[in-house]
């Protein structure tokens, strides 16, 4: 497991490309290539902006979502059935019908806002160009994403709930809790595992994600999507720079890691 | 008579109520997926209008895009391997993920915890530079060019992951109930496969699916590995051989998106009904 | 490589073993070797094998065509052919994989991104290929040398390019009385006086190859270069970059809506079939792609020669394609076999592939060529090879502009222009700045 990551570091810090295989060892020289350029400070923003604002909004949708899928009604499964599609769909494709979908000329999403007047008609001023506008080129991939994995936490969340026994529920009820105290104190420590493990991986999966901007944008416009796996393929692969590349990809590293030890420490402490 | 209809419109209320909350979500996983279904049964200069009500057909609807798939390109052999891809996938990551998830759970390895974090740790490893280690790994055993690559390479990305998960799902269980097995004359192992792993069912389904999709979901290693076009999974085939250039072959390409997805969909939601009824009726006792 | 699957059966044994060491599921061992057994036996090769990894081409067709005409050949000379298809984005990934493997396919194909000075020490020299070609065919057209020469040595074989004529609407511009778009100047007044009539044009501002290739044939027009013809230092900065810089934002904010910024390579098709632009600049794939949904705008759409920047001056940025042979290769001589029977035959490809695939041997200009000899529209298409170029412009393909190319520094630094929220100098102080970075560390290496 220690292998591909000795791997990796060992790219970084050598003057390494796609085509040379005798690469010589040149130190931090690769990272300091990397701070030299404003392209990088960007494809980390956004990285950061493009984790945490998914994040947000994944966890509310996943959420609101558990709750309602816990209450019987009529046609739960079949709900249940639709909403995870999304998941299950392969992303290298799903990713291109958004791309359709926010096409700057027959985007079905402006066609509707349009109709009901939030915007103007095509051509005016105020028709959305969703991958051409820097900040609603960000946002059109962190939907994507939002829309691919808040069906996923979802239900996680929900086989969380549905694991906590009702005898304790009712316990706390007869204590005289409230829904929020019993929330707050009772599900949320005893799922606690899985949230947590849910949490890192999806932070992780989305941090190193290349997938989703490379076929939307490929980080365009003027980097205005620019995130760092993407800038890493960009200079590592596809320029054969592969030294840099991987300085840049694993960048985030030094700062995740204590990140993720704190957590999972945090985790066991709790489960003792 | 007037209890049950009191009744009845409550819950005809608290219908509504969830229904009506529901709605958003809905629209919002579904949309693109009934777009991406329009878009497949339409003919191509349907699709550039824009004048047109975008989500009914103006000219009749068409099988053409699906037809295309079967007659020029190698989608069924793609679907094929991709099934197969994901089958293997599941059972390597289990055989893998069951051991190790549990003998994290349960036993006191030194420094177990420690490996667990380190096992978590490989995902901060960038596919975009992993793939050449693999590569080589790849060609050296041989399977360069086939599926069976990506049967080797997939599970570096679900062990872990179902490795952590499962270990969540055994510690739930009662350690009683496995301390009673083995007084009884189980071993580890016996208690393992008698006590705990008919309990975890939904954490295994859970482990499945997941392998499952995210095998669905690679793009890079799949066309790093696997350049045939029989050897394909369907991930890799529908976009490298359906976007030409500048020219994207919509229809198709949303006809092979909805006819992997669907199926998986119907399948996913069939594990997800045992899981979570596994939860409440096992653990939960 | 041709005996992979003979060393393979050999050593199976030990692959199985090291196999279940990597899988590391000891446990699984029985079920594994099935796995292994039941895996299809490969057809036993006869003479042997040649594996050619090649995009898909914009037509499907021509895949099927140079599949079978492959096959063919193979089947003439006992060498069995494989072909495989991926998109030309993706080949710098696979190409990586296969040098770290050390194993793949014999004949490697590039679009768009050459890779030959990144990789020419573990490539076969085709210098012999190529000159035999040369002398045959009245010789190579210039710009086919920048792209694949290192240290006098040719490391792949040019085989076709892709041009991006003028493709404008002849209805709208003669409706308007405007002159047809010769120069750029005409081309900014005819987006002009037709944006106010819901026909503006529209070059991609965004991350896309077309970005890539359309400004910067604009800015060699305007007298611009990228590059010393040695490839070695920039030259970006100058006071054509500043002139083109002005009128492309004059163009951008006349003629084109911000739709430019979110466009793909596949935009400016859907932008001329659905009627709406005045003109764009793009490969024959649009032309093709209205031919084939809106016969009507087909009707009226013509091509032009890349218009001149300053007068006299038209420099046409292709999409050059290119074939290289691994080192690693166990059948070098039929792959130079294959190239040279593939080069003899590159006009029966050009009809294939509906005139898309431009040849780069100058016998081949002869007119009429085929398909766009013959077609009066397309037949301008015959006196682009003078005025072709490549990245890098007059310099060759080296590997900064590989990286400049590849990080889009030059439409950004138009982009960023076009945006007006930093002035012309800002912007190439940005611009110029990541040139001389990117060169810098390609030197230092």
């Amino acid at each position: 497991m220690g292998a591909p990551f000795l791997f990796s570091l060992y790219l970084a810090l050598s003057d390494a490309n796609v085509g040379d295989p005798v690469a010589h060892f040149v130190g931090l020289e690769n990272f300091r290539a990397a701070l030299e350029s404003d392209v990088f400070y960007i494809a980390l923003q956004n990285s950061i902006v493009f984790t945490v604002v998914g994040a947000i909004f994944k966890g509310l949708l996943g959420t609101t979502l558990a709750f309602l899928l816990l209450q019987p009604f009529w046609g739960r499964k079949f709900v249940r059935g639709l909403v995870v599609i999304p998941f299950t769909l392969p992303i290298s494709i799903s990713v291109l019908s958004w791309k359709w979908m926010y096409d700057s000329q027959f985007s079905v999403i402006n066609w509707f806002l349009s109709r009901i007047g939030l915007i103007g008609s095509y051509g005016s001023a105020d028709w959305p160009v969703w991958l051409g506008q820097p900040h609603l080129a960000l946002a059109a991939c962190i939907i994507v994403n939002v829309w691919r994995t808040f069906p996923f936490s979802a239900i996680v969340l929900l086989a969380g709930f549905t694991s906590v026994p009702t005898e304790i529920l009712d316990a706390a009820r007869v204590d005289g809790t409230s829904f929020m105290q019993r929330f707050r104190f009772v599900v949320v420590p005893m799922i606690a595992p899985i949230l947590l493990i849910g949490f890192l991986f999806d932070t992780v999966f989305t941090l190193s994600d290349l997938s989703i901007v490379y076929l939307l944008t490929q980080g365009g416009p003027a980097n205005a999507t620019k995130i760092l796996p993407v800038l890493a393929y960009q200079v590592g692969i596809q320029a054969g720079a592969l030294g840099r590349g991987a300085a840049i990809s694993l960048f985030l590293f030094p700062l995740l890691m204590p990140l993720m030890i704190l957590l999972l420490r945090n985790l066991r402490r709790r489960e003792y | 008579m007037a209890g049950p209809r009191t009744y009845r419109q409550k819950e005809i209320r608290r219908h509504l109520w969830i229904y009506g909350a529901l709605t958003p979500y809905i629209i919002i996983a579904v949309f693109p997926i009934y777009w991406m279904a329009i878009t497949a049964f339409k003919q191509d200069p349907d699709l550039y209008r824009m004048d047109a009500f975008p989500l009914w057909f103006h000219l009749a609807p068409t099988w053409k895009h699906f037809s295309y798939l079967f007659t020029n390109t190698n989608y069924g052999a793609w679907i094929v391997n991709t099934m197969v891809i994901a089958a293997w996938v599941a059972v390597i990551t289990l055989l893998a993920a069951v051991p190790a998830g549990y003998a994290l759970a349960r036993l006191r390895i030194p420094g177990a915890e420690n490996l667990g974090i380190a096992v978590f740790m490989t995902y901060l490893v960038p596919a975009i530079i992993l793939f050449l280690p693999l590569a080589r790994v790849v060609s050296m055993l041989g399977l360069q060019d086939s599926w069976w690559a990506l049967v080797l390479v997939y599970p570096t990305v679900t062990i872990p992951f179902c490795t952590w998960l499962l270990m969540g799902f055994f510690k739930t269980v009662p350690v009683e109930m496995e301390e009673a097995a083995r007084v009884d004359g189980c071993g580890y192992w016996g208690a393992l496969v008698r006590i705990v792993l008919p309990v975890s069912v939904p954490g295994i389904l859970t482990a499945v699916i997941f392998a499952f999709t995210l095998s669905m979901q690679d793009f890079l290693y799949g066309l790093a590995f696997v350049a045939p076009g029989d050897q394909k999974p369907v991930t890799v085939g529908v976009p490298t051989e359906l976007i030409r250039g500048d020219v994207f072959f919509w229809g198709s390409l949303m006809a092979a998106a909805l006819m992997v997805g669907l199926p998986v969909a119907i399948l996913n939601n069939f594990f997800l009904d045992r899981f979570i009824q596994g939860i409440t009726g096992g653990v939960g006792k | 490589m041709s005996d992979l699957r003979s060393v393979q059966t050999d050593r199976s044994t030990l692959d199985r073993r090291k196999f279940l060491g990597v899988a590391g599921a000891g446990v699984a061992g029985g079920s594994l070797l099935t796995m292994l057994d039941a895996r299809k036996a490969p057809a036993q090769v006869r003479g042997t094998t040649l594996r050619i990894l090649q995009w898909s081409h914009f037509i499907p067709a021509y895949d099927a065509w140079y599949d079978k005409f492959a096959r063919e050949w193979g089947d003439k000379n006992g060498v069995k052919v494989r072909v495989d298809h991926i998109p030309h984005l993706d080949i710098p990934a696979r190409m990586a994989a296969e040098f770290a493997a050390g194993a793949g396919h014999d004949i490697i194909y590039n679009g768009s991104s050459i890779l030959t000075r990144l990789y020419y020490k573990n490539l076969v020299d085709l210098t012999d290929v190529a000159d035999q070609a040369g002398k045959k065919y009245g010789g190579w057209i210039p710009a086919a040398r920048s792209l694949v020469e290192v240290e006098g040595r040719w490391f792949g074989l040019p085989i076709f390019y892709i041009l991006a004529p003028m493709l404008y609407r002849k209805d709208l511009f003669d409706a308007s009385n405007l002159k047809y778009p010769d120069t750029w100047e005409l081309a900014r007044v005819a987006a002009r006086t037709l944006k106010p009539k819901g026909h503006p044009t529209g070059i991609a501002l965004s991350q896309c190859a077309d970005a890539n290739l359309f400004w910067r044939s604009m800015f060699f027009s305007f007298g611009g270069t990228e590059a010393e013809p040695s490839g070695d230092n920039p030259t970006l900065d100058s006071k054509e970059l500043r002139e083109f810089l002005r009128f492309a934002k004059a163009i951008f904010d006349e003629g084109m809506t911000p739709e430019v910024f979110s466009w793909d390579d596949a935009s400016d098709n859907r932008y001329l079939a659905s009627g709406i632009a005045c003109w764009v600049h793009d490969a024959i794939s649009a032309y093709r792609t209205t031919e084939d949904t809106n016969p009507p705008v087909f009707q009226s759409t013509f091509l032009g020669l890349e218009p001149q920047g300053l007068p006299g001056k038209r420099v046409s940025v292709a999409a050059p394609n290119v074939w290289m042979v691994w080192k690693f290769s166990k059948n070098q001589q039929a792959a130079k076999e294959w190239l040279t029977y593939l080069i003899d035959n590159d006009l029966e490809g050009m009809v294939q592939s509906r005139g898309y695939n431009m040849p780069y041997l100058n016998d081949r200009y002869k007119k009429p060529m085929p398909v766009i000899g013959t077609d009066p529209k397309l037949q301008i298409l015959q006196d682009f090879p003078k005025i072709v170029a490549f990245y890098g412009y007059p310099g060759p393909s080296t590997t900064p502009i590989q990286e400049i190319v590849n990080t889009f520094i030059f439409p950004d630094m138009v982009t960023r222009v076009c945006r007006g929220k930093e002035s012309i100098e800002e912007s190439i102080k940005w611009g110029v700045g990541e040139y001389r970075r990117i060169y810098a560390k390609h030197k230092r290496a």
